[in-house]
């Protein structure tokens, strides 16, 4: 276990009488995004729920080690655990629609999530709330905030569970497949806002998705779940050399090879946060 | 019955709604009239046909049927509706608890909920009923039975809740408000608002269900005690074949009896 790491897990989970994740063992370090790609029906929302220990909430059990800053999440209280959640580790869900709850406004639900962790009032939330939706660029009016997820379309829901994650400045982000349902203009605007949260204020980021292309335009490495373990963990330039079968098909799927998609988000990265440094190329 | 009729005709809702309002204001103008009193007797004219003194006639007490029709109507339309908002409230809490407490539990009260479906109710009204005493006042009795009612009618409405509150439970945004650590009580607080389109229509069916089910009590002795006038005890009237012979306004109540049930079917009716 290096210094550097910030998530590290080696776990086993599933539900009664039907194991779903036999082996999973990865790291993740201060700053950096993993992309953990996998077929579906591999067990990546078991995953997911067993990080931020919501698993038995559901029914299902964890056993090994989550350990996030040092500590290991699996040995904590639900008290204390809680306290983790949304303020240490945050989540974006797959469907931004169903992830918001419809009887009430898009306000309640960013008032709900700052009381749960602060107990500063509605001033502080509202300087915080300004800052936040003009960084996920949605507007912070007061027409806008008293909506409900029915009034507003899947990009926009994406965007305020991104500020929903967001809200207490997360040290690390879980993306479950934050794109899936998206259409791909805006898959592309929300994997650029990922990509700029972790560029620019340094989130750590575990991005999970079934797309290996954005995975490719996120992730520093990448882990292939299969069959309820990670077959392969690579620096996202190596994936091209990956051995395992399921790689090879992942990467065989693209429409271009790896290196190619890979030298689209270098430029992409150098012309938007490194201005400077293309002009002197 | 009412719903197949119902649900082509777009506007039935609001139409039944208004109706029903209707029928409780002039219920209401026909009780505020001068020297009208459901127990007060005629003994001039028992048993009279329509009149301008008695436009509904009389009954074999010659008290005024205009009078106990109205007031009968009144009487089980509050009664039911207090009873189904007693009922739901009590399946909203007991259906919600169950779901979200462990599933043992949750299971367990669900079980509870079927043995005592599974009661014979009747026979325990009768019980229940033998044991009070007969100087019972009228209004009491009519207390008890509504009672009666909203107890006995809870538990089958706390199954749907409960299934309702299960399937909240794995909703996605109950996740995404744990995963963003929101304390129980702050996420229990958003359960019933999500469970309103259950709780509505369960509270709105519970209503005809709770006046025909006072109208067979009544009719067996069991319900509202005289003189209040109630369903039951005017649907009895039915049963006396020579009085049916004497005057046709004996139909009038179960005439109403049905017109109401079938207005509160449209109230209920999901569009």
């Amino acid at each position: 276990m290096s210094d550097n790491c910030l998530l590290c897990v080696a776990m086993q989970a599933g539900y009664p009488g039907k194991p779903v994740l036999r082996d999973i063992r990865f790291e993740l370090g201060h700053g950096e995004v993993l992309g953990l790609v996998g077929t579906s029906g591999a067990g990546k929302s078991t995953l997911v729920q067993s990080l931020l220990g919501l698993l038995p909430w559901r029914g299902g059990r964890v056993s090994g080690h989550v350990m996030l800053d040092g500590k290991n999440l699996l040995g904590l209280s639900e008290r204390d655990l809680r306290k983790l959640r949304g303020r240490r580790v945050a989540l974006i869900p797959q469907s931004p629609m169903t992830a918001l709850n419809a009887a009430i406004s898009l306000e309640a639900h960013f008032i709900e999530a700052w009381r749960a962790h602060e107990n500063g009032g509605r001033a502080a939330l509202a300087d915080r709330l300004t800052e936040l939706l003009a960084e996920v660029q949605l507007p912070s009016d007061r027409e806008f905030l008293c909506r409900r997820s029915t009034q507003i379309s899947v990009g926009q829901a994406q965007r305020v569970l991104i500020a929903l994650a967001l809200l207490h400045r997360p040290a690390l982000l879980i993306a479950d497949e934050p794109t899936s349902a998206l259409d791909p203009v805006t898959q592309v605007q929300v994997v650029e806002l990922l990509r700029g949260l972790n560029l620019e204020h340094g989130i750590s980021m575990l991005y999970i998705s079934h797309d290996l292309i954005s995975v490719l335009q996120l992730s520093d490495r990448i882990a292939v779940l299969d069959g309820g373990t990670i077959v392969e963990d690579l620096p996202v330039s190596q994936i091209g050399h990956g051995r395992h079968a399921v790689t090879r098909a992942l990467v065989n799927a693209l429409p271009a090879p790896p290196e190619v998609l890979m030298s689209y988000r270098d430029r992409r990265n150098r012309e938007t946060y490194w201005p400077a440094v293309a002009f002197g190329d | 019955m009412a719903r197949g009729m119902t649900m082509r005709i777009p506007a039935i809702r609001p139409a039944a709604f208004w109706s029903l309002l209707a029928l409780a204001a002039i219920a209401i103008g026909v009780l505020a009239l001068p020297g009208r009193s459901y127990s007060g007797q005629d003994r001039e004219q028992l048993l009279a046909s329509a009149s301008a003194q008695h436009p509904a006639g009389t009954d074999a007490l010659g008290r005024d049927r205009m009078v106990r029709v109205s007031a009968a109507f009144l009487l089980s339309m509050g009664g039911a509706v207090m009873a189904s908002a007693a009922a739901t409230l009590a399946a909203a809490g007991v259906g919600t608890l169950s779901a979200f407490s462990p599933a043992a539990l949750g299971s367990l009260a669900m079980l509870a909920c079927d043995v005592f479906l599974a009661l014979p109710w009747l026979f325990l009204l009768m019980m229940v009923r033998s044991t009070l005493p007969l100087t019972t006042s009228p209004a009491h009795s009519a207390a008890i039975t509504f009672l009666i009612l909203a107890v006995v009618g809870w538990p089958a409405c706390a199954r749907a809740v409960y299934r309702g509150a299960l399937e909240l439970r794995k909703s996605e945004w109950m996740l995404q408000a744990r995963a963003a650590g929101l304390r129980d009580k702050q996420i229990m607080r958003h359960v019933l608002p999500n469970l309103t389109s259950l709780l509505i229509p369960q509270f709105l069916i519970c209503i005809p269900a709770f006046i025909i089910a006072e109208a067979n009590l009544g009719a067996l002795g069991l319900g509202i005690g005289e003189p209040l006038p109630s369903w039951g005890s005017m649907l009895l009237e039915l049963d006396n074949s020579p009085m049916l012979m004497h005057t046709a306004w004996v139909y009038l109540p179960i005439a109403l009896l049905i017109l109401i049930l079938l207005l509160f079917e449209g109230v209920a009716t999901k569009q």
